[in-house]
């Protein structure tokens, strides 16, 4: 009873541990290169938010205020720049601003690819939206 | 069954071995495969834990006393609530409840990272299982918790056992060593993303992200640990100590400290990408603080009341410290330019000061701790000769150091971040420290001499002046935009940014607590031998004996004091102290009574008997002012802990709409 | 007396607290001049971090004949230090509560104090190497911000 309670538990853990197929493995999570970024700007715009919270509750001085806010503006340019450099780097070119950053001759919407959520049309194929980050289906090409 | 726990044991140790090799192979080799056969492995360790944790406590339960750690620990009578409790009433079962704890947060950080941190993971997967690893170990081997009597060799039958220790069976005692164990190991987890960050080089903070809400559930859980076991001590003791600067406290307390510098200098990263190296030195800090701890309350290197009996597994813990302690220099140090600041200091008068300052005196009173603690053992090997660090040195070098740090906790969120002028800072300070001034000469002209204590109620005054002015400010101007009433508005405030005003919550509950232990300097006490019909008085109470009872019941035989309190000839209260003598293990202990007030508790404790033929009770009491402060301190940082846990309410919307048309690399899905 | 009024019905409790409770009620000694004596002198029941003057274990083998011996010396004349010296003869350094001020156990009170120094000490350099007070704006950074302005107000706007 014992020995056969014992097999059991042996074998359960290597065959849990070992029987590992290819179709096991995870779909990784759509990782964006601008992760890191995101988070950047994501703190520094948290950190503009509170700093006119706190500027309306009379914590700081207008002259510190204005400091501080014309620094913090200064970084999230700075972090914005970045974040173009690399979608340049990277090709992702969606229309709008960066537009202007890297003049490129814009895309029609007879050869581009159009995301199927809102619209917005790349010239090459994504597999997420570069406007509104949903999956862009292969194929919803117009 | 034993053998069968044994295994399981042995498999999960067998399975961490493997688990690391393959997460690091898999990572080296680029074989995804064998990641998440490691991965498989510690689903599987946390199941074979499981397993065996099920085992030892279905032998406390029914009684299986063939084994070592049931006969030790458990006995017949005992209710079944202490036989569960016995798992970890003993030096093996809580070595097997540290393992079982930190295989289920491995289980769980694996599972909820599956899909994330690709590259990061097998590494924090192996640091995680190099732990696990470590422990399965020492319950494999030197303790194992399913070590069998010598049955069959003479001994043939073992009718009942030892019992838990009767001062432990007591509820708080039976949440304390889990909620600390909860804590202790949670730190695993932050510094195994944080080493796992560094030795991928990570871009960005994602570490801090990830297990923000891990390390301030993990310090709650730590906190709650400490605090239910100074209320233990204070209700089961019998002398109202909740503190006794004992080297296990200590050892409990130091991780702490040391997280709690990390939870405030993390901030700094977060807010500005600064101190990124202190921060790792932070969080590697108090993980092995943490190892630390264990290895002080196991090893029997210092003499305490609730060290476990002594072992030779503190060999196993200095070279485990020693190599992981090598290690994570090395790589910090390997690792510098990855963690250049990213900002500067703006001025000097700064809430980035501040914080400088927060984590000084937060570190230099653990440093203070963690040298009383071990100093005896240093002078005696230098000198030779025996010394004692007893609680007056620890009251002497860390009571104005906690005065300091009551002060910063002031002060710091008052100043703005990047800069702040002179001018703002008067304004925002005139009306607490008037506020803290005018307590300090109300309490003077009361006759309050004690200058400690004079500085505590002061500096307390003045530190909830600020928060509440913080609160109160906050909620007006939101109630001025939205038009709801302060309260609404108040709730709005916090909800808007949960993790700034549940921490403000935590320090009130601070001062809370040191508005509690700054009574202590007004204790009272006295011993009484009294009969039937005696009288004696402490402080403003008169104490009548009415009775004296005694009996058994299977588990302990008791005696008791039945007593009634006036005060100034009115009956307030009856108060029943009570010795017990438990059978299985022939120890006493004191059930003490207390009457529990805001502004005083009584606590009487029936001592003993005289034995010199007049065989009169011997009755202890106690008058210990606003200690209720610290258990209502408690439950606040219960509730602003999780406060900071509530996501706050504002997304980052405009975070988010960042392009991410991005094709991913088909990097995990090579073979 | 207790035991005359009512029987105690229980034997099993006396045999059991027979060995356990030798109370001699020591804290009978305890008058506020033994308390400021015994708060120098550390309790070496073992099972403790309290001084003599502290300890509240009733029938502590240590602090109950140590506060009795006070009590006795006092009575016959000795001034504190003297107690205190006869305690360490006795007892070795280990008597005293606090480690002495004197020789290498000065190190346990300076030590926690030279930290506070060395800290105090880092964070100046800290400041010295991260303090850089209002960066003077850089053309390029003004140029980024012009660039980026329209951006950054229609986000700011949604903020609040």
């Amino acid at each position: 009873m014992l020995v056969v309670a014992a097999a059991i538990l042996i074998a359960g853990a290597l065959f849990f541990v070992f029987f590992v197929r290819e179709k096991d493995l995870p779909a990784p999570a759509p990782q964006s290169p601008f992760q890191h970024l995101d988070d950047r700007k994501a703190a520094i715009y948290e950190n503009l938010r509170d700093l006119q919270f706190e500027y309306r509750l009379g914590k700081l001085s207008e002259e510190d205020y204005q400091k501080t806010k014309a620094e913090l503006q200064r970084e999230l340019a700075r972090i914005l720049a970045e974040i173009d450099a690399l979608k340049q780097k990277l090709g992702v070119l969606p229309r709008g601003r960066s537009a202007a950053v890297a003049p490129s001759p814009a895309p029609t919407p007879a050869r581009g690819f159009t995301c199927p959520h809102c619209g917005a049309t790349f010239d090459r194929e994504l597999k997420y939206c570069g406007e509104c980050g949903k999956p862009m289906t292969p194929g919803a090409s117009t | 069954m034993e053998n069968l726990g044994s295994l399981a044991i042995l498999l999960a140790l067998c399975l961490s071995g493997y688990a690391i090799l393959a997460s690091l192979v898999g990572k080296w080799r680029d074989k995804p495969l064998l990641v998440l056969s490691a991965e498989r492995a510690v689903y599987g360790i946390w199941a074979l834990l499981t397993i065996a944790s099920g085992i030892l406590v279905y032998s406390l339960i029914t009684g299986d006393f063939r084994l070592a750690y049931v006969a030790g620990h458990s006995n017949r009578a005992m209710p079944v609530f202490f036989k569960f409790a016995a798992w970890w009433g003993g030096m093996e079962g809580s070595l097997l409840l540290w393992a079982w704890i930190l295989s289920s947060y491995s289980a769980l950080v694996v599972f909820t990272n599956r899909f994330r941190f690709r590259d990061m993971m097998p590494y924090v997967v192996a640091i995680l299982m190099a732990v696990q690893c470590f422990f399965l170990l020492l319950i494999s081997f030197p303790e194992n918790p399913f070590q069998v009597l010598a049955v069959g060799k003479g001994i043939t039958e073992v009718p009942d056992g030892n019992g838990l220790n009767p001062l432990l069976q007591y509820w708080a005692m039976v949440i304390h060593p889990p909620m600390l164990y909860l804590g202790y190991v949670g730190f695993v987890v932050p510094f195994a993303f944080a080493m796992g960050s560094l030795i991928t080089r990570q871009p960005g903070d994602a570490w801090i992200h990830t297990t923000r809400r891990w390390t301030i559930l993990t310090w709650g859980f730590q906190s709650a640990g400490i605090l239910l076991g100074a209320g233990w001590a204070y209700a089961v003791l019998g002398w109202g100590g909740y503190w006794g600067w004992d080297p296990v406290e200590n050892a409990s307390l130091l991780p702490w400290i040391t997280a709690t510098a990390f939870l405030h200098s993390v901030m700094m990263q977060e807010k500005k990408g600064m101190m990124k190296v202190w921060n790792m030195v932070l969080i590697s800090a108090t993980f092995f603080l943490c190892i630390f701890g264990t290895f002080l309350t196991r090893s029997g290197i210092v003499g305490s009341v609730h060290a476990f009996a002594q072992s030779p597994i503190g060999k196993y813990f200095v070279a485990f410290l020693a190599i992981g302690i090598a290690a994570t220099i090395y790589l910090i140090l390997d690792r510098l330019d990855y963690l250049k600041s990213e900002a500067h200091l703006e001025s000097v008068l700064s809430r980035e000061s501040s914080f400088l300052f927060n984590n000084l005196i937060l570190l230099a009173s653990c440093f203070a701790v963690l040298w009383g603690t071990i100093f005896p053992v240093i002078s005696e090997a230098v000198t030779g000769e025996k010394i004692s660090v007893d609680a007056p040195f620890y009251n002497r070098v860390n009571v104005p150091i906690g005065l300091f740090l009551l002060f910063l906790t002031g002060v710091g969120p008052l100043i703005a971040w990047r800069r702040s002028s002179i001018e703002s800072l008067k304004k925002a300070f005139l009306w607490p420290s008037l506020l803290g001034l005018s307590v300090m000469a109300a309490l003077l002209i009361a006759g309050v001499r004690h200058f400690y204590a004079l500085m505590s109620f002061g500096l307390c005054a003045f530190v909830l002046a600020t928060i509440l002015m913080e609160f109160w400010k906050g909620s007006r101007a939101i109630a001025a935009k939205t038009g709801q009433n302060l309260l609404l508005a108040a709730v709005e405030l916090t909800h808007r940014n949960t993790r700034r005003y549940g921490g403000y919550i935590v320090h009130m509950a601070i001062v809370f607590m040191f508005i509690g232990f700054t009574g202590s300097a007004f204790n009272l006490d006295s011993t009484n031998e009294v009969r039937v019909g005696d009288k004696f008085s402490i402080g403003r109470y008169e104490l009548k004996v009415r009775d004296l009872l005694d009996g058994d019941n299977d588990n302990y035989a008791w005696r008791r004091a039945v007593i009634d309190v006036y005060i100034g000839g009115r009956q307030v209260a009856t108060l029943n102290p009570e010795q017990r003598v438990y059978k299985a293990s022939r120890q006493s202990t004191s059930e003490v009574s207390i009457r529990r007030r805001l502004n005083e508790d009584l606590y009487l404790n029936f001592a003993g008997v005289t034995n010199d033929g007049r065989n009169l009770a011997i009755i202890q009491s106690y008058v210990f002012p606003l200690v209720s402060w610290i258990w209502i301190g408690f439950v606040t940082l219960l509730f602003g802990t999780a406060i900071c846990l509530i996501p706050s309410k504002v997304k980052m919307q405009y975070a988010r709409t960042e392009v991410v048309g991005y094709v991913e690399r088909h990097a995990a899905v090579t073979k | 007396m207790w035991s005359g009024m009512r029987q105690l019905q229980n034997r099993l409790l006396l045999i059991l607290t027979a060995g356990l409770c030798m109370a001699q009620s020591s804290t009978e000694y305890l008058t506020p001049a033994v308390r400021r004596v015994g708060e120098k002198l550390a309790c070496l029941c073992g099972a403790c971090k309290n001084t003599v003057a502290s300890c509240q274990m009733l029938g502590c083998h240590y602090a109950g004949p140590a506060r009795e011996k006070i009590a006795k010396m006092l009575a016959a004349g000795m001034s504190d230090q003297a107690i205190i010296d006869e305690f360490v003869r006795k007892e070795g350094l280990r008597a005293l509560a606090v480690p002495p001020l004197e020789g290498f156990n000065l190190l346990g009170w300076v030590m926690p104090f030279v930290a506070i120094g060395i800290g105090l000490a880092g964070i100046y350099l800290f400041i010295r190497r991260f303090h850089k007070p209002a960066v003077a704006s850089a053309p390029t950074d003004a140029a980024l911000l012009d660039k980026y302005h329209e951006q950054i107000e229609k986000d700011l706007a949604k903020l609040d």
